[in-house]
């Protein structure tokens, strides 16, 4: 009763509040508003962006979140670097298909056996971690040739891969909407025995987002690979995950399934890019920009699900 | 004599969820120590009025006068510190606590596990006629009418003036239902007042002095109970007469099966059920909770992992265990418990129709979006949902529409040849379940093998063709309906013998 209250106070400034804390930081902020900066913003997107597209289908479905899309990344860099001496496009297709596999199995095992997907995906993680130490020996995997470096060119000042983000979550979204898997993930998110009863193929539905999941996140690890020239064991520093569900919760995805959308995902991925950019200008140690980081997102998630939930 | 100014006083409030108008100026009042009867087909606007009055909403316009002072519930807690207290199905006492402890939730200066005095935890429980319950027993130990009584008793100690209690009576027991009607009775002689919503009209009549009837989300009437009976207000709630349900004359039996169970049992509860369908027909399992129906139909619908049995729709083997299967059989089946495994609440009626076809309106795996529009709109009108509201979220229907809603998504599809239902009415109103009623009657004369489980008697006898009887797992007797009647199927129920041989 008391919360209900407090949420009714709190509510109609609370997002507006964090917002304009925000604008005032970027106003106050020199070289925040400069062409050169917003292309480093927008740069900044890709790889979050990309990973945090696996993220929300996976929310939306009603698998909570994915702890292993980062791990999926990082081995996904090995192996492209590896494989590059097999030409680019073997290079991009093996790694997705990779990533994809790692993804359905995991898939497989929530969705069929309605196993737990944090335990699943903890455990992916871990294996895959072991995988990468095998694999790479904790060394860094550096590319057989230069053909990579096209994965880094600029098209019209912005990087290729902002382009590939922009077409890999029109894809995801008209996947949701336009196409029969789409309100099917919907639907088993809202209510999985439900979905059960009426005959839904859960465990290929499970399946299928996980396996999509596991493609975007490799194709994250592809171009992390290519931006640094190299792949090894500290590519993702930690944070790819975390910013990924972050995005996906201030994009207003429900916790527990059924609603969310890779578009307004893809407005938390913005947020995340401008707040890592301005506590960055401003010359945070890399302590303070972590605490700043996550009061923000946490300010804005729980901002979006009080709005949600005052509108159910 | 009537006090000159009413406890409370509903003026002209309208309610609308988008386009939809829930609630048209609906106007009525209730004097101190009354009792009244709110009745409503389903969608009627009821639940809205009860939203509104406990906090939940706000009206649109008109206003809400409570002891002649108008005002506007900023909250649900707002609505109880001025003296509204809501009763509904979400019982908010908790079980992990003893009685006492549980009355003085939410006391002043009393914290989580703090106790009242013991006298004034005994006033409250006399007050609502729990005289001989002791204040120290957990609360899960309590029958959940007991409970109900409970959290009355604690909404005394709050000193709420108006109680709204809805649907109060649609889980519980004859001896449950005799304490709330005393509790309430009691509650309106202490002088507070009391709305009563309810489907049961006989509950209705025997308790309330005045009853509102809301149709479309107006107030059709306002009248004394004593001018009413349950023929008129059927007749109010529903705006005319309710038709008899027409059945298919009855065809010779020409030996088609679409359904045959033979050996078919489920641990623990049924043994060696056998049964044989012929098109077209409507057959009720008829027992008591937990008498194995509801395991029947679950087991044919793929969803008892322990079921054996040989199972033949239309001469082919359906393998058990795996709902997919059964559907593509052609067994559609309705969950008991629409909300857990029924419904998806939080998406739209349209997406809830279509969810069993999404195949057949997707080739190539894409939708084709005029035509799944087409078809829910086809679907809404067969059973008579309203256009407009196709796009909200089912969570916002009444009872009956929600489950007219789960039945829709097994209409208008050539692939189901049995249908199933668990309790195909629980929780519904007597218009929904008229209509209802109906649409399966349409099914099966289309050929469709309608089965259902159901502890209604009169629903066994009204809408079946066919009558088994189910008591202990196993089956008591298998007739048609015109060789039974309300005696004896209660007799099998309860207590025929078990040994008598069924062809």
């Amino acid at each position: 009763m008391f919360a209900l209250q407090l949420k009714r106070v709190l509510l109609p400034g609370f997002t507006t509040v964090t917002a304009l804390l925000i604008l005032w930081f970027a106003v106050t902020t020199q070289g925040f508003f400069t062409l050169d900066n917003a292309r480093a913003i927008l740069a900044s997107m890709v790889f979050v962006g990309m990973v945090s597209i696996g993220m929300t289908l996976i929310m939306v479905s009603g698998a909570f979140v994915s702890m292993a899309l980062a791990t999926t990344a990082t081995i996904s860099a090995m192996i492209f670097m590896a494989s590059l001496s097999f030409g680019l496009p073997v290079a991009i297709a093996l790694t997705v298909l990779v990533g994809a596999l790692t993804g359905a199995l995991q898939g497989v095992a929530i969705g069929g056996w309605n196993a737990n997907p944090i335990i699943v995906t903890i455990a992916a993680a871990a294996v895959l971690e072991g995988v990468a130490v095998a694999f790479s020996h904790g060394a860094t995997i550096n590319p057989t040739g230069t053909s990579y470096t096209v994965l880094n060119a600029h098209l019209f000042g912005l990087p290729v891969g902002l382009y590939a983000l922009a077409v890999l979550a029109l894809t995801a979204e008209s996947i949701l909407r336009f196409t029969r898997l789409g309100p099917m993930i919907y639907l088993m998110g809202d209510n999985r025995a439900a979905a059960r009863a009426a005959g839904l193929p859960i465990g290929r539905i499970g399946t299928a987002v996980f396996a999509i999941a596991g493609a975007t996140a490799s194709l994250a690890g592809i171009f992390m690979a290519s931006f640094n020239h190299s792949a090894s064991l500290l590519l993702n520093r930690g944070t790819l995950g975390y910013d990924a569900i972050a995005a996906v919760l201030i994009g207003g995805a429900a916790i527990g399934g059924g609603r969310g959308s890779v578009l307004n995902t893809m407005i938390g991925v913005a947020i995340i890019a401008i707040v890592s950019d301005l506590v960055l200008l401003r010359g945070f140690t890399t302590g303070e920009q972590i605490l700043l980081k996550g009061l923000v997102m946490v300010a804005f998630a729980v901002g979006v699900h009080l709005r949600q939930e005052q509108r159910a | 004599m009537k006090p000159p100014s009413p406890l409370l006083s509903v003026e002209r409030v309208s309610l609308s969820y988008g386009r939809f108008k829930a609630v048209r100026e609906a106007s009525f009042s209730l004097g101190a120590g009354e009792v009244l009867g709110l009745c409503g087909h389903n969608g009627a606007g009821k639940s809205s009025i009860v939203r509104m009055l406990s906090g939940l909403l706000r009206p649109d316009s008109g206003q809400i006068v409570l002891d002649g002072a108008p005002c506007a519930f900023r909250s649900v807690s707002d609505a109880q510190r001025q003296g509204v207290a809501l009763v509904d199905q979400e019982l908010s006492v908790i079980p992990a606590l003893t009685v006492a402890e549980n009355l003085a939730l939410g006391e002043p200066g009393l914290g989580l596990r703090g106790t009242l005095p013991r006298e004034e935890a005994r006033r409250r429980l006399d007050a609502v006629g729990l005289d001989h319950l002791d204040p120290s027993r957990p609360l899960e130990d309590l029958s959940i009418g007991e409970r109900q009584l409970v959290e009355i008793a604690r909404a005394i100690g709050r000193d709420a003036r108006l109680f709204i209690l809805d649907e109060p009576t649609a889980t519980l027991n004859t001896a449950d239902i005799e304490h709330v009607f005393k509790a309430v009775r009691r509650i309106a002689a202490a002088g507070c007042g009391v709305i009563y919503v309810s489907h049961r009209l006989d509950e209705v009549l025997a308790l309330c002095q005045q009853i509102v009837v809301m149709r479309d989300g107006a107030v059709i009437a306002e009248q004394r109970a004593e001018d009413l009976n349950a023929a008129k207000l059927v007749e109010l709630m529903i705006g005319h007469a309710p038709k008899p349900v027409t059945k298919t004359a009855r065809t010779a039996d020409d030996g088609s099966r679409i359904l045959e169970v033979s050996g078919l049992s489920t641990e623990p509860t049924v043994d060696d059920f056998n049964l044989a369908v012929r098109p077209g027909t409507v057959t009720a399992i008829a027992g008591q909770v937990g008498s194995g129906g509801s395991d029947v139909l679950r087991a044919l619908a793929g969803l008892a992992p322990t079921a054996q049995g040989d199972v033949m729709v239309q001469g082919r083997r359906v393998p058990l265990g795996a709902p997919r299967r059964s559907i593509s059989a052609g067994i559609g089946f309705l969950s008991a418990d629409r909300k857990g495994e029924g419904l998806f609440l939080s998406r739209s009626i349209s997406e809830n129709l279509l969810a069993t076809r999404l195949r057949a309106l997707s080739p190539h795996a894409v939708l084709q979006g005029s035509r799944m529009r087409a078809t829910a709109r086809k679907i809404a009108s067969r059973i008579g949902i309203d256009q407009n509201r196709l796009g909200e979220p089912v969570r916002r229907l009444s009872g009956g529409n929600q489950q007219k809603t789960f039945l829709g998504r097994c209409m208008e599809r050539d692939d189901i040849s049995v249908l199933m239902l668990d309790e195909p009415t629980r929780g519904v109103d007597v218009g929904g379940r008229a209509d209802i009623h109906m649409l399966l009657r349409e099914l099966a004369s289309q050929g469709v093998a309608v089965i259902f489980a159901s502890s209604d008697l009169e629903e066994v006898l009204s809408l079946a063709d066919d009558v088994v009887v189910m008591r202990a797992g196993r089956i008591v007797s298998n007739v048609p309906v015109a060789e039974t009647d309300n005696v004896r199927l209660l007799s099998d129920m309860t207590h025929a013998r078990l040994s008598e041989q069924v062809a």
